[in-house]
């Protein structure tokens, strides 16, 4: 009997010891196998922490985080730009201390503190260019102005406004057109689409929808995100990326505190294990993200697969998050009355 | 005493898993910014934009219903006069199977049939028409909602058809009645509760679907299902997204009453 106890004592004693050294991080449940070989192992190995994940997509994820506000269960969160904006605004996160990364010079400047305040750093970036079909699309594509080409009506998708990309990419349309890219009403940006809306074959919202209205000879041209390349690539079409003269979106995922975090130490070590080259080349090389660590070199062949290289990253171009939070509900109502029309 | 417990039972279910939540969620319809009132239901009215969802949705879910009723008044009463069960069963399995792939897969093969460079327009281009536009339409949200539902109708038909005693339609047939009345005198009356039963799963699916609109309907055609998907998982409005849940709930009890009132008068 006394065996006994002393065996649950000791199993409660050593759960709790290693209940205490963890990390609980919320974030996308994609590539799951890749993150425990790229991050948990050798981060289990190097700091005996264990990564706890909890899984979802941006939006439900964000939610979990609004409702357990006062009693925090996650310590790291994972979002895209857009969403560690919001999780900012709702006052959900703490600041980060950059001065206790040791990596974080070796970021390149637009991850350093992308949504402000260091609420929250950008650990991968993607960009968003176009692509088309060469044996259709006989004129060149070169600028995002050609999407409103008169030999391109009826082949085009663009992406639609609930989507991460949408907002930046009406931003970028409003100054292409001879606006400002910081107009909150974006007026130019949504006259030029309700003047081509019934030529566009659709406004997308989910990259595999893209995928196939390409292989099924819909779509011929469309703005595209870096990480949907690869698959495109494999439906075997002669498709080329171009990235436009005005230069291509850069989108970021961002890596933040939540606010009362219990395991704080634990989470800044989480982060910083997370910039270091050596995970940021692992990832790389599975093309789980595209590094931001300036020191990661990739061989070309990946590099192809990646957001990557001096070229792309000079001409990558940042819209303010904190800017399209503040405005995106009412351009979603704009947005909605226009393709209802 | 078996009795009680088993009552008991259900009816901490339904309260459970039924009367709770919806009573929740009503209430909170009415939580507005500042207390209790009818704002969100006075907003949702005024915007263009959910009204016309509003009736469209409404539209829609009425229009799917009474063609799958159509079509499925023959079909199951083919279905019933199969004799052999082997080959019953097996057409009844080929009718359940759009409910059984998947919601994208079965979506996308949509975009093979009515794309501009699908099959119908290439047949259509082939006999030297023109091209027509289907995809990212009213009809082609149609067409899929038809595709998903019927089987739902045809279920619920096929089964009131076998529940159907045959010496009833003997009996009307030996009395002089054609097959046209023996149908509307005697089997349509018959079957009325499957075809309430069928037609109101038709409406609820066909209101609620998400899938099939958001990919064949693309941004241009906003049901309350995807107006609701924008509300709570991009805007995160979610006191709107309550009071659509509301509205929708209410419109398909409303079409449940009206269905029932007017199959009621049906042969009587």
């Amino acid at each position: 009997m006394r065996r006994v106890l002393t065996a649950l004592v000791l199993g409660v004693a050593a759960f709790a010891l290693a209940a205490s050294n963890v990390v609980i991080v919320s974030t996308w449940g994609f590539n799951l196998d890749l993150l425990n070989k790229n991050i948990s192992d050798p981060f289990f190995k190097e700091y005996g922490i264990r990564i706890v994940r909890e899984l979802g997509n941006n939006s439900d994820r964000l939610t979990k985080l609004i409702m357990r506000k006062d009693k925090p269960y996650v310590d790291v969160v994972h979002f895209a730009d857009y969403y560690a904006a919001l999780a900012k605004e709702k006052g959900l996160l703490q600041p980060i201390d950059v001065k206790k990364l040791k990596n974080y010079d070796q970021l390149y400047d637009f991850a350093k503190d992308p949504i402000g305040d260091h609420y929250g750093i950008a650990y991968a970036v993607f960009n968003y260019a176009i692509v088309y079909r060469t044996d259709k699309v006989k004129e060149p594509i070169k600028s995002w102005k050609d999407l409103w080409r008169e030999d391109l009506k009826g082949k085009i998708a663009l992406p639609d406004i609930t989507i991460t990309q949408g907002p930046a990419f009406m931003m970028l349309t409003n100054k292409i057109w001879g606006g400002k890219e910081y107009d909150p009403e974006l007026k130019i940006a949504f006259e030029k689409i309700a003047q081509i809306k019934d030529d566009v074959v659709t406004f997308y919202r989910r990259s595999s929808e893209l995928i196939n209205l390409f292989k099924m000879g819909e779509v011929w041209a469309a703005p595209v995100a870096r990480f949907a390349w690869g698959r495109l690539l494999a439906t075997g079409l002669p498709l080329k990326w171009v990235e436009p003269e005005e230069g291509s979106l850069g989108f970021l995922s961002v890596v933040s505190i939540v606010k009362g975090a219990k395991h704080l130490e634990n989470a800044y070590k989480y982060i910083d294990f997370l910039l270091s080259k050596e995970v940021q080349y692992r990832e790389a090389m599975d093309l789980v993200d595209s590094p931001v660590n300036k020191l990661v070199k990739v061989p070309d062949e990946v590099a192809q697969k990646l957001t990557y290289g001096e070229d792309t990253i000079k001409k990558l171009i940042f819209y303010d998050v904190n800017f399209i939070v503040k405005h995106r509900d009412e351009w979603i109502a704009k947005w909605n009355e226009i393709m209802g029309r | 005493m078996m009795r009680k417990v088993l009552f008991a039972a259900t009816l901490g279910f339904v309260l459970v898993f039924f009367i709770v939540p919806l009573t929740v969620l009503v209430i909170s319809s009415f939580h507005t910014g500042k207390g209790f009132g009818l704002s969100n239901y006075v907003e949702f009215f005024r915007d263009g934009v959910s009204r016309k969802a509003f009736f469209r949705s409404l539209y829609m879910g009425g229009t799917v219903m009474l063609t799958a009723l159509l079509i499925s008044y023959p079909s199951a009463m083919a279905i019933n006069s199969i004799r052999k069960p082997g080959v019953k069963s097996f057409v009844m399995a080929l009718a359940v199977l759009p409910l059984m792939t998947n919601p994208v897969a079965r979506t996308f093969s949509w975009l093979a049939v009515i794309g501009r460079e699908g099959l119908i327009n290439n047949v259509l281009a082939w006999m030297g028409f023109g091209r027509i536009k289907i995809l990212y339409t009213e009809t082609a949200v149609f067409l899929g909602l038809l595709q998903l539902f019927t089987p739902l109708m045809l279920l619920s038909l096929v089964s009131a058809f076998e529940n159907l005693d045959e010496e009833i339609v003997l009996a009307a047939q030996s009395l002089g009645a054609g097959k046209i009345a023996t149908f509307f005198k005697v089997q349509l009356p018959l079957t009325r509760d499957g075809a309430v039963m069928g037609s109101l799963l038709v409406f609820a699916g066909a209101t609620s679907a998400y899938v099939t609109p958001a990919i064949l309907g693309g941004s241009r055609v906003l049901m309350l299902s995807t107006l609701l998907y924008q509300k709570a998982m991009v805007v995160l409005d979610w006191n709107m997204a309550i009071t659509i849940a509301v509205v929708m709930i209410t419109l398909t009890m409303l079409v449940n009453v009206l269905v029932r009132i007017s199959l009621g008068r049906v042969g009587t």
